[in-house]
């Protein structure tokens, strides 16, 4: 058993340990090594200022991914390559630091750093960059001097990036990090290399919180001083990071991030991938995994109307074996699981659409990227000799946990692909919702727009 | 070669792509320096019972707790001296700072807070307009700007439009927060390094609250990571914290703001509530106009008698009023005191013709674009503002035109219609709008700066100015107004840290007007410096070559200082390195150090007889295209073209940011960032997680930007201050929204707010379908 955090920093390894593992990685590079070209700002992952690069192994390479480090804690960088803007480049500026200069990338300079880090993360994957593609990748990062127009000019006008490997050798970082052991124990914090070790350890800690992309928990660690009695990571354990298709169901394990989601959507799920493109920001999508938005229980997580009309299931492990359950029962109530103290969501299987099922996925926030839902509506329905033979409907934002729509669906079933219909169903599907009002939007706006989406999907359908 | 005119990158680009850049919470902590933080009032008014320090006092690493019985004086502000630096008996804001609080570290702080013992006790606060006018809570003194008899010209007009156009607020979300670091000096003195705009202001009121005279406080700013206006007066308290801090504790003392709490304590962009009643012809032309503005001040006056000002003398923007009267009223709640941000009250005046420009094409079914140029400023006539400044090389007219023609207005709005008459799910909205933008501070003896340019032994050059960097550029134009005018490579020419020891008595670097005012005054200093070292060239130049015959010299001799060279341009290949000649003139004993002043010409007015406030205007049109889906009232704006009078860029590259900068800035006042507020006046809307600006996905699919040539001769180098007018240039944005709605409103007007959210246009929308639907029941 591991006693400490080892980690590369900039080509440099780190060992930390003791309470310092739970400092935000953004602190460590400022306040530790008084590098501060990183900054800080919201604190929230919201931002992109704070944009680090973490390369994870993928086989025999580093995969270098953006992710915020204001939520990023120490023990989560175990076995990674840390790479801030001050480790770009050993003299002189890189292809995306010299065109930031000449488009006039910069302004204040206070947001530059992420973007910076975020542009080099768009080319470990691609040597040229569109327009479209550089709102795509730096889509988590604020900028309120340039309007971004600069920006996305610059990025436009990268030429021959090195990517991160020419700088930092892949293979001897490798080598020292698999050398060391994948378990770690340090304090109140646990890292096992087994399932049944996680599962034992939850049991003897019911109120542990189990922490994987710290999307959520490290921001109510930064906001509102969270503190848990223990942190379990599911890191070492193999075999919950992967997601395939099985059996006509995309299978992910309990680890697999939202961006391993939203890249087999993109071929599986097509229409969920559109979603899951304004699903936070490449950052929080990198950190951020499903089973943790799942477990989160918010009702306006973005994945979750989807998963209720799939009809997707949670696979549970606990002391007592594996057990199944149905996500539309999962939720007890406002941030209420069906989840025993010693279970941790293993796997979550998510049935496709099958042929002649239609899927229609929406999203509707008061900024369309990096903004959380003030509604959210998913559809999937089966039509037969032009009429709707099958339908399920789930709505998020307009209770205290995701909710079908049974009354709305019972009025649609064996009816015809008609306006007046559809206006029909709205009317029902307003009566079925009890939408509150907050930051995001007042309950007549989401009444209205319960009513609104089977308008549009009238017209989605019609088309 | 020149560089004037050329897109030379920004002065810190280099270090802020390697992160080399230095901020405020950048410096590398001193040792035994303090964490400074401070204790809020929870409620927007409320009496302070009692108050016990005692516990706090004696938590672990809490260095000192300070109130206002620490303070030397407790009261400042710009303009009205009204604001209270830390409660005393009465909290008048939530977000009122009450104790502050120096400890070794993060955790002693929370811990300091949890333990302050404080019993409060709410009072009624007032937290709108509405509710200000209401109990009349109002700040000295309402203002008025008239000409003409308007209530009889709209008597008699053939058209009457009534109604109330009303914005919200919009955090500047710097993304820096509130930040300084003071240092305790010999004999009382204190260095502090501030984000701020203004460094003199908070010189003096860190001087005044702590008994300390200027002299004894040095004020420091290197850069800002943004600014917008929101450091400009607010930047002061977090200043004035550490420095009591260092003044009482004798140790360095760093207070930064978290987002979230600089983002519920300080001031905001002034919530507006404008009514009108506007008299005109069948063809649109305003013949009368009555403009009743009433402005959200918050707490204390800050700078809002000064917005309130330039809200008025925006009134009018592009359109001349014959017979008009604009009267003004900054309402007194109980709001952080709201203060300057990017445009200073002119979007919200220029906002409210615009919105009446769209009103009076609704009422007369015509295009808005018409309906603007038949009260467009013109040349020889219709050429003066409601306060009487002739409107001096006017290219309003020539924008209205050349704008409409470059992007394709007319076959674009036919498009729109041919589009909203047959989609079922989305509707498309179209509009061209205008913006003339007043150049100086209304308050005249702002408009005025100094420079200080050393010439060091080897030729390189230092400038020191009033000019705070936020971004915007202005070191970057002062370098290369510096290096043009000494005839030296711009590698050559460092601007230094702003810093009242340099420079002293300065003005906030705002109103658009740094790089005109600290360029002007670098420009003096390099010319008086030029106008010493040129008899020592010249004493060189003779001995060297022997004065050529007069007959065959193509030129009349002058030194002329040139890429790096001086030379007699009668005899131009003969050339001395600048270095020699500095160095001839060191040895010569002459001095190579220059203080330039600048003070702005003409300027000069009074509410009374009205005057000529402004050097110039900086003027611009633009045109916007919007597509929202009925459903949910979602909106992505498809194009926007702008186009500007600057003047003569300085350079483009900066220039060019400015603008797509503001635009972006301003869409998201008016169309994403919503200030939502509980009841009891709490902000909800916090952080970015809630408070949502623009994001690279929001910017128009097509975004067409450019100025046209045009000189300003009274202006450095010919240019025109470019910082805040693109702003304004958004609500052709907004106006598109509007006249999007136009189309599914029933002939009626649409009514919108600012900020056009998903949300307002939804239930818009929502609202014109149910009054259909009455009406066909």
């Amino acid at each position: 058993m591991r006693d400490h955090i080892f980690f590369y920093l900039n080509g440099a390894s780190q060992k930390v340990t003791g309470p310092a593992i739970f400092e935000t990685l953004s602190r460590y590079v400022r306040e530790q090594k008084r590098e501060t070209g990183t900054k800080i700002v919201c604190e929230e992952g919201d931002c992109g200022a704070c944009t680090v690069l973490i390369g994870k192994q993928e086989g025999n390479t580093i995969r270098y991914l953006p992710v915020n480090s204001c939520i990023q804690y120490i023990f989560q960088a175990d076995l990674t390559h840390v790479v801030t803007v001050e480790g770009l480049s050993k003299d002189g500026l890189t292809p995306v630091q010299d065109a930031m200069v000449r488009c006039h990338g910069a302004q204040c300079g206070y947001c530059t750093p992420g973007f910076i880090m975020a542009m080099h993360a768009v080319f470990e994957e691609k040597k040229t960059c569109s327009a479209a593609e550089a709102q795509r990748g730096l889509t988590g990062n604020l900028c309120r001097c340039t309007g971004y127009e600069p920006i996305i000019k610059a990025a436009m006008e990268v030429r021959d990036e090195p990517r991160i490997d020419a700088l930092y050798p892949t293979a001897p970082i490798l080598r020292d990090l698999s050398s060391a052991e994948s378990a770690v124990r340090i304090g109140n914090f646990f890292k096992p290399a087994t399932l049944a070790e996680a599962i034992s350890f939850k049991a003897e800690n019911p109120k542990c919180t189990i922490v994987q992309g710290a999307t959520d928990v490290g921001v109510w660690r930064n906001k509102r001083a969270f503190e848990s009695p223990s942190y379990l990571s599911l890191s070492a354990i193999d075999g919950l990071g992967e997601i395939a298709l099985r059996d006509g169901a995309l299978e992910a394990g309990g680890r697999v991030t939202l961006a391993q989601f939203e890249e087999a959507a993109a071929t599986h799920v097509p229409e969920m991938a559109a979603i899951l493109d304004r699903f936070g920001s490449p950052q929080i999508r990198n950190a951020g995994t499903l089973a943790g938005n799942i477990a989160n229980a918010s009702p306006i997580a973005d994945t979750l109307p989807f998963l209720y009309v799939m009809n997707a299931e949670l696979e549970l492990t606990g002391r007592a074996g594996v057990r199944s359950v149905p996500i539309g029962s999962f939720y007890r109530g406002y941030k209420t699981l069906d989840l025993a103290q010693d279970e941790i969501i293993t796997k979550i299987r998510i049935p496709t659409p099958r042929l002649g099922e239609i899927l229609k996925l929406y999203k509707v926030s008061k900024r369309s990227h990096l903004d959380i839902s003030s509604f959210t509506a998913a559809f999937l329905i089966r039509m037969a000799g032009g009429r709707i033979d099958a339908v399920r409907i789930a709505f998020g934002g307009v209770g205290p946990v995701v909710l079908r729509l049974p009354k709305t669906e019972a009025f649609l079933q064996g009816k015809s692909l008609d306006l007046a219909i559809f206006e029909g169903a709205g009317a029902i599907a307003r009566e079925e919702i009890k939408p509150i009002s907050d930051v995001r939007g007042s309950a007549e706006f989401r009444l209205q727009l319960g009513e609104n989406i089977l308008r549009k999907l009238y017209y989605a359908l019609a088309a | 070669m020149p560089v004037l005119g050329r897109n030379v990158p920004h002065d810190s680009a280099r270090g802020h792509v390697t992160g080399e850049s230095l901020y405020v919470d950048d410096i590398a902590p001193v040792a035994g320096e303090l964490l400074v933080d401070f204790l809020w009032s929870p409620f927007a008014h409320a009496r302070i019972r009692s108050l016990d320090l005692t516990k706090a006092r004696a938590a672990d690493g809490v260095a000192g707790l300070f109130t206002f019985r620490d303070l030397h004086h407790n009261l400042f502000g710009p303009i009205l001296k009204d604001e209270i630096l830390l409660a005393e008996d009465v909290c008048t804001f939530r977000g009122q700072p009450i104790v502050v609080i120096a400890a070794e570290n993060a955790r002693a702080i929370r811990e300091a807070k949890n333990a302050i013992a404080i019993d409060l006790e709410e009072l009624a606060p007032i937290l709108t307009i509405d509710a200000a006018i209401a109990a009349s809570s109002f700040f000295p003194d309402p203002r008025m700007i008239r000409r003409g008899d308007p209530a009889a010209a709209i008597a008699r007009a053939e058209h009457v439009l009534e109604g109330v156009f009303e914005n919200q607020g919009q955090d500047h979300f710097y993304l820096e927060s509130q930040a300084a670091i003071a240092y305790p000096g010999e004999l009382g003195a204190l260095t502090v390094h501030s984000s701020t705009q203004n460094p003199t202001e908070v010189q003096e009121v860190i001087a005044h609250l702590l008994g300390l005279t200027m002299s004894q406080v040095v004020v420091l700013t290197k850069r800002m990571g943004g600014a917008f206006g929101g450091k400009e007066c607010q930047a002061t308290h977090p200043a004035v914290m550490a420095s009591l801090v260092a003044q009482k504790t004798g140790r360095a003392a760093r207070i930064v703001y978290s987002k979230d709490d600089d983002m519920h304590a300080t001031g905001k962009r002034h919530p507006f509530q404008n009514r009108y009643r506007i008299g005109f012809t069948r063809s649109g032309e305003i013949t009368g106009a009555i403009f009743e503005l009433y402005s959200d001040g918050g707490a204390y006056a800050d700078l809002s008698p000064a917005v309130m000002a330039r809200a008025m003398t925006h009134s009018d923007n592009a359109y001349f009023l014959s017979d008009v009267e604009i009267r003004g009223t900054v309402c007194r709640t109980n709001m952080p005191p709201n203060t300057a941000f990017r445009g200073f009250g002119g979007p919200q005046g220029a906002c409210t013709i615009e919105n009446v420009m769209q009103e009076i094409a609704s009422v007369l079914k015509r295009d808005a674009l018409e309906v603007r140029r038949a009260n467009c400023y013109q040349i020889a006539t219709r050429n003066v503002t409601p306060y009487g400044q002739l409107l001096e090389r006017n290219t309003l007219p020539r924008l209205f035109t050349e704008l409409p023609a470059r992007c394709d207005y007319a076959k674009r709005m036919d498009g729109v219609r041919e589009f909203n008459a047959t989609s079922k799910t989305h509707i498309r909205g179209l509009a061209l709008t205008a913006v003339k933008f007043g150049i100086s501070f209304n308050t005249k003896f702002l408009n005025q700066a100094n420079a200080l340019v050393n010439i060091y032994l080897d030729g390189s050059v230092q400038v020191s100015t009033g000019a705070t960097e936020m971004g915007q550029g202005v070191n970057t134009k002062i370098r290369q107004l510096v290096a043009d005018e000494l005839g030296i490579l711009i590698d050559r020419v460092h601007v230094m840290i702003t810093s009242t020891e340099k420079n002293n008595n300065t003005s906030a670097t705002a109103a658009s007007s740094a790089a005109d005012l600290n360029g002007g005054a670098a420009v003096d200093a390099c010319a008086r410096l030029r106008e010493r070292m040129t008899p020592v060239a010249r004493n060189i130049l003779s001995v060297a070559a022997g004065a050529p015959p007069a007959a065959e010299t193509p030129q009349k001799s002058e030194i002329v200082f040139a890429d790096g060279f001086v030379f007699d341009q009668a005899n131009p290949a003969k050339k001395l390195k600048f270095e020699e000649v500095v160095s001839a003139a060191y040895k010569l004993r002459v001095s190579l150090g220059e203080r330039g002043f600048y003070a702005t010409p003409r300027i000069d007015w009074n509410w009374t007889t009205g005057g000529h406030p402004f050097l110039y205007f900086t003027m611009g049109t633009a045109c916007s295209e919007v597509r929202i889906d009925r459903f949910t009232g979602e909106m992505k704006v498809l194009r926007s073209d702008l186009l500007m009078d600057i003047g003569r860029s300085i350079n483009p590259g900066v220039d060019r940011g400015q603008i797509t900068g503001a635009f972006i800035q301003g869409m998201g006042w008016l169309t994403t960032e919503d200030l939502r507020y509980t009841e009891s006046g709490e902000l909800l809307a916090h952080s970015p997680t809630t408070y949502k600006i623009p994001n690279i996905n929001d910017v128009p699919e097509i975004f067409n930007v450019d100025w046209i040539e045009h000189d300003n001769p009274v202006n450095v180098y010919g240019s025109k201050a470019v910082g805040e007018p693109p702003l304004l240039m958004a609500i052709s944005v907004w106006c598109a929204v509007k006249h999007a709605l136009s189309f599914v409103s029933n002939g009626d007007i649409p009514k919108l707010r600012v900020p056009a959210t998903t949300e307002e246009i939804l239930m818009r929308i929502t609202q014109y379908a149910r009054g259909e639907a009455q009406l066909t029941s």
